[in-house]
């Protein structure tokens, strides 16, 4: 007889397991908990690239769209075209700062005078307001009501006439004039003070003057932007040949994806009649092969046509930049005109190129995938939505995110880590009970609250110092934009020191009290301690505080979205350090923006996922890093 | 030239410290009463008594390094080193420190080089010339036994040495500050049999030219090196003496139990 397989109740023994213990009820609880936030992570990570990876197929397929209709042929004369009126009005702006910096003068008084008298209209429009619409609507002319707001008028004016702005270009006398004509101005009047009046004149007059000798300029410029006429005719023509064509194919590709879906929704039909109907829909769909070849030969006829123009208007231009002044006397105009001379070479040698460039271009050229992906990284616009082509090269968007990174840790580094060595080593208890709960308390402001702040406080304040003629020394100074990335470097400067600061000061914490106790039996002193000693073994701890308050700052979205300006275009660096403060756009500030705009499924929806991987990627590089330097600090 | 006063005891031994009447207290809870000792130069002077007896409260007295301790002060009595009362308000606490040099318990080398390890406190009194810090590092290292074992490697991270190694570099560090007088407290607590033999034979070396207090809970460490030790119990001190002495015949009923092993 064989033994029996299950235990019978004489194999049982006193520590028999029984069943399921409450204890490991527990231990599953805790255990799905740890398990469902890695699931959902890997689902995260599925999502993106499964979302995220279909763009570059699609990608390429609109870039093959765009050679093959031509539209790229056409864009060689088109960013020729635009170079030369970028140029042009690069001239045109030098031409005016040397007119009005020449005129400066006439140009503050006339501002001068104006500014008091609008701050006058401004500051007694309620009480005149008031006399000429009753007067207006026909009362007595002579009534109590009318002397009653007569009156109030009166001392309204009186007021004003005491809080006017200052007019340090105006004489004392020309001022008392000013102010005598608005005293005894009427409550009806519409005419502008006779001072005002001549002051506009002479600076009117002053400009004409200043243009005279100017004369010689102006005709070069003109005849600089009149040499671009033939390119522009042609380019225009073009486009639109161009544009039917890809409509056609874009059509087309559409079309295909239609019948394609029905023919799988056939697949699946199982009534006989639906499927009958599905298939004859999907034949219908069945696109006409648009014709390319027609355009294209119609296109290639115009080579010649181009290449000569593009000669032609690389002579013109280099005939007539010859002739452009040396130098200006104001020294906008000079620094304009030095940016025109840079340019120009760049241009001539890209006219000079055209014709080459034109000549050799194939439309039958493949489009491999490799060219969509270098597209995406390398690409120098990030243009969607338009009516021409769309590109989408993140470059602008990491520059973006990168410059207004920098601008926020070098705030950030000083100010957090500086923060935690002084709490940590010098503070007395007093000043650590009040400083550490205010510094984590800015980790607890909104960041969307913070943004308006940046806008309406920090952004208007910074514009407005940046008038200051004190500060013009400082680079890129005045700042033309309130919203620009140094403005949103300090605010996510802001919301990082917490991070940096709370991190750093564990750090310093952490560092073994054996270490401290040795360097003061040593004779050390409390400085050497705290900088030969405790920040040196602190250190790596330091940089994981501040790697990680970068992961923070580059994924940081509300606040840039807000403030950084959201200008897509790589920043103008001829500008050095006031290159900062340009306004720029970022990759997460282009998600928040774009993502909810996109149709579900196209190629720009699929960019932006692309964008949110390479975010991630870039922000998981950071705290792997991070977390590594975490690991070598002693304790 | 040093006078080895060890192998002469009959000469007149001169005093390194000089305490008298010694309160101390941690806030309000007091830790020493009525301490009155004198430690002789170039002596190995053991203290000696059960956890918490207050021996290393007096030795971290010797360098003032209890100033640490929030709350820690003297209540009474004086200190005096070389004629000084080191608890004066005018006290330079680092020139003292480097006066007084300290090794701990648990050997505590900086996350440095050996080299840097050394070099540290000559580095902050000012010494830049790097012939200068080569040469006072080969000494110090010579004179704590540590030369031959790491002279290839100084600029390695000293906190891959084993442990005795790293509290001999500890020693090492200590007399690179050229100091007068030389706390241990339980320098051998964290270290093996071995590597306590070592540190033993080295501080024989050292006495020559050091006033060496040491703490231990080791009785026989205190017969092997000690010349002279002072038995503590609840924060006074019991009896002190030449080492023999305390250990054979101790005139003290309470010195006699723990020495003997009835308690402690």
């Amino acid at each position: 007889m064989p033994p029996e397989e299950s235990p019978s109740p004489q194999n049982q023994h006193c520590f028999q397991r029984r069943g399921f213990s409450y204890d490991r009820a527990i231990k599953y609880f805790f255990a799905s908990n740890a398990g469902l936030t890695i699931v959902i992570l890997l689902l995260i990570i599925v999502f993106l690239l499964k979302e995220g990876l279909g763009f570059f197929p699609g990608y390429r397929r609109e870039l093959e769209i765009y050679r093959i209709a031509g539209l790229e042929f056409v864009d060689i004369s088109r960013r020729n075209l635009t170079a030369h009126e970028q140029l042009s009005s690069v001239l045109n702006r030098a031409y005016f700062a040397e007119i009005n910096g020449q005129c400066a003068r006439e140009l503050k008084r006339t501002r001068e005078a104006s500014a008091v008298f609008n701050s006058f209209s401004d500051q007694t429009s309620a009480t005149r307001d008031l006399i000429v619409n009753n007067q207006n609507s026909g009362l007595d002319p002579n009534s109590e009501m009318l002397a009653a707001l007569r009156k109030n008028h009166a001392i309204q004016k009186e007021k004003a006439l005491t809080s006017l702005p200052a007019t340090p270009h105006l004489t004392a006398a020309e001022r008392e004039q000013l102010l005598a004509s608005i005293r005894t101005r009427d409550a009806t009047a519409t005419d502008d003070p006779p001072l005002v009046t001549t002051l506009a004149q002479q600076y009117a007059a002053a400009q004409q003057q200043c243009a005279k000798p100017l004369a010689e300029l102006r005709t070069v410029i003109d005849s600089f932007e009149a040499a671009g006429a033939d390119l522009s005719t042609l380019v225009t023509e073009m486009t639109d040949a161009v544009t039917s064509t890809k409509e056609a194919l874009q059509n087309a590709d559409l079309l295909e994806q239609n019948r394609k879906s029905l023919l799988a929704a056939a697949a699946n039909a199982k009534d006989p009649t639906e499927r009958r109907k599905l298939l004859a829909d999907a034949h219908a769909s069945l696109a006409e092969k648009p014709d390319i070849e027609g355009p294209m030969r119609a296109l290639m006829r115009r080579q010649p046509d181009c290449s000569a123009t593009h000669t032609a208007l690389r002579h013109a231009c280099a005939d007539i930049l010859a002739r452009l002044p040396p130098s200006l006397s104001q020294s906008d105009a000079n620094r304009l005109l030095r940016a025109a001379n840079k340019a120009t070479p760049l241009l001539l040698d890209s006219l000079g190129q055209a014709p080459q460039q034109i000549t050799q271009w194939r439309h039958d050229k493949p489009v491999p995938l490799s060219d969509a992906i270098r597209s995406f990284l390398t690409g120098k616009d990030w243009v969607t939505g338009g009516a021409w082509q769309d590109f989408y090269g993140i470059l602008p968007l990491l520059i973006g995110s990168l410059m207004i990174s920098f601008v926020a840790l070098c705030l950030a580094i000083p100010a957090g880590v500086g923060a935690a060595i002084y709490i940590n080593q010098f503070a007395s208890p007093t000043e650590q009970s009040v400083v550490k709960p205010v510094i984590e308390f800015i980790a607890a402001i909104p960041s969307v609250v913070l943004g308006f702040i940046g806008i309406l406080i920090f952004g208007t304040v910074l514009r407005d110092l940046s008038q200051l003629d004190a500060l013009a020394w400082v680079p890129g100074f005045p700042i033309e934009e309130r919203l620009n990335m140094f403005t949103a470097g300090c605010l996510l400067a802001l919301m990082s020191i917490p991070t940096i600061f709370s991190l750093a000061e564990d750090a310093l914490n952490n560092v073994p009290s054996a270490y401290a106790e040795a360097s003061d039996a040593l004779g050390a002193s409390r400085i050497q301690t705290s900088f030969r000693v405790i920040i040196p073994a602190a250190f790596s701890g330091i940089l994981a505080a501040v790697l990680l308050g970068l992961g923070r700052v580059i994924g940081e979205t509300m606040v840039v979205l807000l403030v950084a300006g959201n200008r897509i275009k790589i920043p103008d660096f001829s500008a050095g350090l006031g290159s900062f403060f340009q306004p720029s756009h970022t990759l997460t500030g282009i998600i928040a923006q774009e993502l909810g705009e996109v149709p579900l499924g196209s190629v720009h929806y699929r960019a932006l996922f692309v964008v949110g991987i390479l975010l991630f990627g870039i922000v998981l590089g950071i705290n792997v890093t991070a977390h590594k330097f975490v690991s070598r600090t002693p304790n | 030239m040093v006078t080895d006063l060890s192998d002469n005891p009959a000469a007149p031994m001169a005093t390194a410290i000089h305490i008298r009447d010694l309160c101390f207290a941690y806030h309000t809870k007091p830790a020493l009463h009525d301490v009155t000792l004198d430690i002789p130069t170039r002596q190995i002077t053991a203290f000696i008594g059960p956890s918490g007896c207050g021996k290393s409260t007096l030795l971290r007295c010797f360098n003032r390094i209890n100033d640490r301790i929030p709350g820690a002060h003297l209540t009474a009595g004086s200190i005096h080193i070389h004629g000084i009362e080191i608890n004066r308000p005018d006290i330079d606490l680092q020139e003292l420190r480097r006066r007084v040099g300290m090794v701990f318990q648990k050997y505590n080398p900086f996350k440095k080089s050996i080299y840097e390890n050394v070099v540290f406190s000559p580095r902050l009194g000012g010494i830049r010339k790097r012939a200068a810090l080569d040469e006072l590092a080969e000494t110090a290292l010579r004179s704590a036994a540590l030369w031959d074992e790491v002279k290839d490697r100084l600029h390695t991270s000293a906190l891959a040495l084993s442990g005795g190694q790293q509290q001999r570099l500890c020693i090492a560090r200590a007399i690179a500050n050229q100091p007068d007088i030389l706390l241990m407290d339980e320098p051998c607590a964290a270290l093996d049999p071995t590597a306590t033999l070592k540190i033993e034979e080295l501080l024989h070396q050292l006495k020559k030219h050091y006033t060496i207090v040491i703490v231990t809970h080791n009785m026989a460490q205190a017969t092997r090196c000690a010349d002279l030790t002072a038995f503590m119990y609840l924060g006074k001190l019991i009896e002190s003496g030449p080492t023999l002495q305390i250990f054979t015949t101790p005139n003290n009923p309470q010195t006699l139990a723990y020495i003997s092993g009835s308690f402690g």
